[in-house]
């Protein structure tokens, strides 16, 4: 009561006064887009202008998304190529991004002006062929120019950078004979910069033990590293030595360099240790917590991609199932409700790697905890692109089918497909599957009208496990004339011509297609199908022989008993005797059908 | 095997100080509160490790030897039991020193059984390995090896005593038996109370140098750490328990028929005592079960709170076998484990760390990074930029990117949307415009009088920047400037 006493008179006394807010220019439009909520029926956004261009599968959607994305980088290409076309300024004020960029070079005579124009239109060549020429001329080029030359060489690796706007960007690493280390031998005097450049630049482009080599140069000429270079260094690490404890000694040894020379390190400093942790083995799982501990204690946040290193130390493909059970559950606790942003190319892999934990471990817990911390803050944009999402969210959807109650399973189905994930045919027999154990086959029209809209009734697998698990029992009349009705479907998806690969009968999916119209009573199709045996040159199971004679017994159809007979025959099914004298006892034959049959049991006694 | 009676020995010692500690409040009372209580473990425990040693003898014979064999052995047994306390007695002492070759030579004459050789030894040694890692709580633990020996020198008194009174009783066949069935129930129970304790700091022990402070008899804060162990313990113990038949052990039944060899009428002797030891049997079975409730408090005291320090777990489950728990803990060890997957893991974001780095060093701020940011720091951001999902979700989220691109005028946040060149421009100078009247117009007269409405009516206006107002106001300047000889002809100027 005291202590309650002060507190409540202490907090009277103290007034807080709120501090200004600061507001940014899309603080509004944020606000704004928050109160959207994503429409589980809809396509994603950007397909959104054009209904043409609703993606229905995954391959399609890469292909319009890609599209779009080639559209405007070919409008770019050409704003770029003729600048003279487009100077036409059409806005007040002035919307820089929108004109052309200069792409040519404008400084023609050899000068500094020249080549620091070529360095930032990025011009490898033409740089190094500016800087020689004014070196030829005898005019001094300063430090900060040169290395900054040295930054240009390093990080393109002496060739030119593909134009931003063009398609293909691939940087070829070609370190032979190259020119940053020509220059930089050239150059009357060298700062860590200078070092900098060519160390990051030789990791980079695969030249690790030319850049351990050229940091103990760096030392001998007293000078001290910055943290660009120890990242370098530390990410080359697993490079240069063989042994885990040998990589590791390295990267401690690292990094008590840095903490020596009194370089601070960054985030992506603890990453680098991180990763190469992973290739580490069991060291790895020693310390990795600890190198996290010491980012927490320098004040550093740990970012996705750093958990997602944990994660791969501790979850090896192969023994994922084994032992740290618990690792990933610490993480989450961890993380959970946190908002991230994107600090570390690594990031995009947290949530995938996360699910394949999920996946592995069989954990929905888990799995449902990977996808809510999904939808905190702008942690979606770090599930990556449309590849990683289709990852992310096959293992999650894989993980449901598997784990969940079919009624959850559906009511994931319909949050996420097809608006965010389109499923491959993995994903849809996984689905099947569920159907199966939770006893909803009757939901199967239904998921079938979905695997034709994504394009996988083309799939021989899926459609035959579809057929047989409609096939492989009676189910209540609508149900199984629903289930008719989509096998007709089906038969009609095998006779279609107009495919470039057209499905080829199986026995399999003609005897379940025949034994689902049987059961749904539509026998005149049913005989259509037995006669597409035939055609198809596949042999009728000798239960759906059977199945067939009961159907033609329900009709009381002698006729048809014995073309059953004589179809059976044709086909020399071991049955045929046994068929025969069912028909014979069971039905009223007429003289003639009895002489047919006589006929076929001497011919079958003859081929016997 | 043996750093684990080591410690537990030790271990037994520590933990059985809780109890004593709300009785006798001050610590200097620590010696004498010992004292009994030793005495009853001491006993105890050698007679825990005694039958281990027993039990295992017997496995390795596989069938109970013949009667005979036994009641020999037996009597042998009891010989022990009466030999010892007096050498105990003769060479008491309360040097460790001494105290340990004592024991080892008590554990010699037990050479029968192979494994309580071990673990005697291994008890002895636990005063040098306790010293050795405790060297900081140095007045605690001497107060502690002292209490030991002399508590065990006490032991040996009174085993003795009581040895002699028994054999008198025996001699007279007359029903010893209650007093001995007490004696080995105190025993049993002892037995328990050092099993359970045992684990209770074998963690603080051996790691956690530094939070010594449960040696000054407070009770100690339990540790997680232990729990792991002191499941596999009791696993281990049921297992044993199951195995330990109902008939008493062939060693026991020789022991006794070689006692009853001694007397007089040898086969009602033998039959007398083995029965008493049945009895002894029974009870301390019936004891087990009922003790099972005091373990299981023990265990749930020692679940609570977190393991510190951050230690692999990578102890061996099975590096104590203990015999003598008795049946029963199975549902106790069901809880624990349970117990033990919920707590037992400590959170690793709370472990230890590098300690490379100096927390909080005024470290050279990087001068590279004034610069401004090089072209690696585009390339990273182009890599980031490149790999994250940038695709926006719906209208707003798209026109936060114009924006951001600078395709699209920010939405206005404020009344000053779209006024960058006033931003820095104070509200006063836009209100207060009357200094600059100063120069250029008269002091008074309408002219100024003028020129003061039209300063007021600028300071109102929204429309103008600064610069604007005052080209105004110069504008008017000039006017006036050069209609001033009209001005003067009227006379206003």
């Amino acid at each position: 009561a005291v202590i309650s006493s002060i507190l409540f008179s202490g907090s009277a006394e103290e007034i807080v006064i709120p501090r200004k807010k600061t507001w940014y220019g899309i603080a509004v439009l944020q606000a704004l887009a928050s109160t959207v909520n994503r429409d589980p029926t809809a396509s994603h956004y950007v397909f959104q202008d054009d209904s043409y261009l609703t993606p229905r599968t995954s391959a399609e959607f890469k292909l319009y998304s890609l599209a779009q994305e080639s559209g405007r980088t070919a409008a770019k290409y050409f704003i770029n190529t003729y600048p003279k076309y487009f100077q036409k300024d059409f806005a007040n004020p002035h919307i820089p991004c929108l004109m052309p960029e200069t792409l040519e070079l404008q400084v023609n005579e050899v000068s500094e002006a020249a080549l620091i124009e070529r360095i930032q239109l990025r011009k490898v060549k033409a740089a190094v062929d500016m800087y020689d020429q004014l070196l030829q001329a005898g005019t001094p080029v300063s430090l900060d120019l040169t290395n900054d030359l040295l930054d240009l060489i390093s990080l393109y690796g002496d060739c030119d950078p593909a134009r931003g706007d063009a398609p293909d960007k691939s940087l070829k690493p070609n370190r032979e004979n190259n020119n940053a280390e020509r220059i930089f031998n050239m150059m009357p005097e060298r700062n860590r910069r200078s070092y900098g450049a060519l160390i990051r630049g030789m990791v980079k482009h695969g030249a690790y033990s030319k850049a351990f080599n050229t940091y103990t140069d760096l030392l001998n000429n007293r000078l001290t590293g910055d943290v660009h270079i120890f990242n370098a260094l530390i990410s080359a690490a697993p490079e240069v030595r063989e042994k885990y404890v040998e990589k590791w000694d390295l990267i401690v040894d690292l990094l008590k360099q840095m903490a020596e020379q009194k370089v601070k390190p960054t985030l992506l400093t603890f990453n680098a240790v991180l990763k190469a942790l992973r290739r580490c083995g069991s060291l790895g799982r020693t310390q990795a917590f600890p190198v996290i501990n010491e980012m927490k204690a320098l004040g550093i946040a740990p970012s996705l991609a750093t958990y997602d290193h944990v994660l791969g130390i501790f979850y090896k493909a192969a023994t994922s199932a084994q032992g740290h059970t618990e690792i990933l559950q610490d993480v989450l606790s961890e993380i959970s409700g946190k908002s991230f942003t994107a600090q570390d190319p690594d990031d995009v892999e947290f949530f995938k790697d996360a699910m394949r934990i999920c996946l592995a471990t069989k954990d929905i817990e888990q799995a449902y905890r990977v996808h809510s911390l999904l939808g905190v803050g702008e942690n979606w944009k770090l599930l990556g692109d449309s590849y990683y999402q289709s990852i992310y969210y096959g293992r999650f959807f894989n993980l449901l089918c598997m784990m969940e109650h079919i009624d959850v399973v559906l009511k994931w189905y319909k949050e996420l497909i097809p608006s965010l994930y389109y499923p491959n045919s993995q994903g849809m027999r996984d689905l099947l599957q569920a159907l199966d154990t939770d006893n909803r086959l009757d939901l199967i029209p239904q998921i079938w009208k979905d695997i034709k809209r994504m394009g996988h009734d083309n799939k021989t697998e899926l459609v035959e496990e579809m057929l047989s698990l409609m096939a492989r029992e009676n189910q209540i009349p609508e149900v199984q004339q629903s289930f008719a009705d989509c096998a007709l479907d089906v038969k009609a998806l095998y006779t279609q011509t107009d495919r470039r690969v057209p499905l080829s009968w199986s026995a399999g999916s003609l005897s379940s297609i025949t034994s689902i119209l049987l059961a749904a009573e539509r026998t005149q199709q049913a005989w259509e199908m037995l006669k597409l045996f035939k055609l198809a040159n596949r042999v009728p199971s000798e239960s759906l022989m059977n199945q067939f004679l009961e159907s033609v017994k329900a009709s009381n159809n002698a006729q048809q008993a014995v073309e059953l007979v004589q179809i059976s025959a044709s086909f020399c099914l071991s049955i045929t005797p046994n068929l025969m004298e069912r028909v014979q006892q069971e039905f009223d034959l007429t003289e003639e059908q009895r002489n047919t049959l006589s006929d076929l049991e001497s011919s079958t006694a003859m081929s016997d | 095997m043996y750093r684990r009676a080591i410690l537990s020995v030790y271990q037994r010692r520590s933990a059985l100080k809780p109890p004593r500690d709300p009785r006798l409040g001050p610590p200097a009372w620590t010696h004498l509160a010992c004292v009994p209580v030793f005495r009853a473990a001491v006993q105890l425990s050698r007679r825990a490790f005694g039958s281990a040693g027993v039990q295992l003898c017997e496995k390795k014979e596989g069938a109970p030897a013949p009667v005979a064999e036994e009641v020999k052995n037996g009597g042998e047994t009891t010989e022990e039991l009466q030999t010892e306390p007096k050498k105990r007695e003769g060479a008491a002492s309360k040097t460790e020193k001494e105290l340990k070759d004592k024991i080892e030579n008590r554990s010699f004459q037990e050479t029968a059984a192979v494994q309580t050789d071990n673990t005697v030894k291994a008890k002895a040694q636990s005063p040098d390995f306790r010293t050795e890692s405790e060297s900081d709580s140095d007045s605690d633990s001497d107060s502690d090896s002292d209490s030991d020996s002399e508590a065990v020198s006490r032991a040996g008194a009174k085993t003795e005593e009581n040895k002699i009174t028994e054999s008198a009783e025996e001699r007279k066949s007359t029903p010893a038996s209650p007093e001995k069935a007490k004696d080995n129930e105190v025993g049993k129970k002892g037995l328990l109370e050092l099993l359970g304790a045992m684990k209770v700091e074998v963690t603080t022990k051996r790691k956690l140098k530094a939070p010594k402070i449960q040696r000054s008899g407070q009770e100690a804060p339990p540790r997680p750490g232990e729990m792991e162990s002191t499941t596999s313990m009791f696993q281990q113990a049921t297992s044993e328990a199951a195995s330990q038949s109902e008939t008493l052990s062939p060693e026991l039944v020789e022991a006794a028929s070689a006692a009853a060899s001694t007397l007089p009428d040898s086969t009602q002797a033998k039959s007398e005592l083995l029965r008493q030891l049945r009895k002894h049997e029974a009870v301390s079975q019936e004891q087990r079960k009922g003790e099972t409730h005091d373990i299981g408090n023990i265990i749930a005291d020692m679940k609570v709170g977190r393991r510190l320090n951050g230690r692999p777990n990578a102890r061996p489950a099975n590096q104590i076998r203990f015999d003598e728990d008795g049946r029963g803990y199975t549902h106790d060890r069901g809880i624990t484990s349970e117990l033990d997957g919920v707590r037992r893991r400590k959170n690793p974001f709370l472990t230890k760390r590098l300690s490379i780095f100096p927390v909080g060093a005024e470290q050279e701020p990087d001068t590279d990074l004034a610069a401004g940011p090089t072209l690696w720091d585009a390339d990273l951001a182009s890599q980031i930029v490149q790999v994250v999902n940038q695709r926006p979700r719906n209208g707003f989220e798209e026109m936060i990117q114009w924006t951001r691109e600078g395709k699209l005028w920010q939405y206005p946040i404020n009344n000053e949307a779209g006024m960058e060149e006033e931003t820095s421009v104070p509200f006063h100078e836009h209100v207060f415009l009357e200094r600059h009247l100063e120069n250029g117009f008269p002091q008074q007269g309408p002219i100024r009088h003028f020129m003061e409405l039209v300063v007021t009516g600028l300071g109102k206006n929204p429309h103008l920047s600064v610069k604007q107002k005052l080209e105004h106001i110069a504008w008017f300047r000039d006017y006036f400037q050069q209609k001033q000889d009209v001005l003067n002809e009227a006379e206003t100027y």
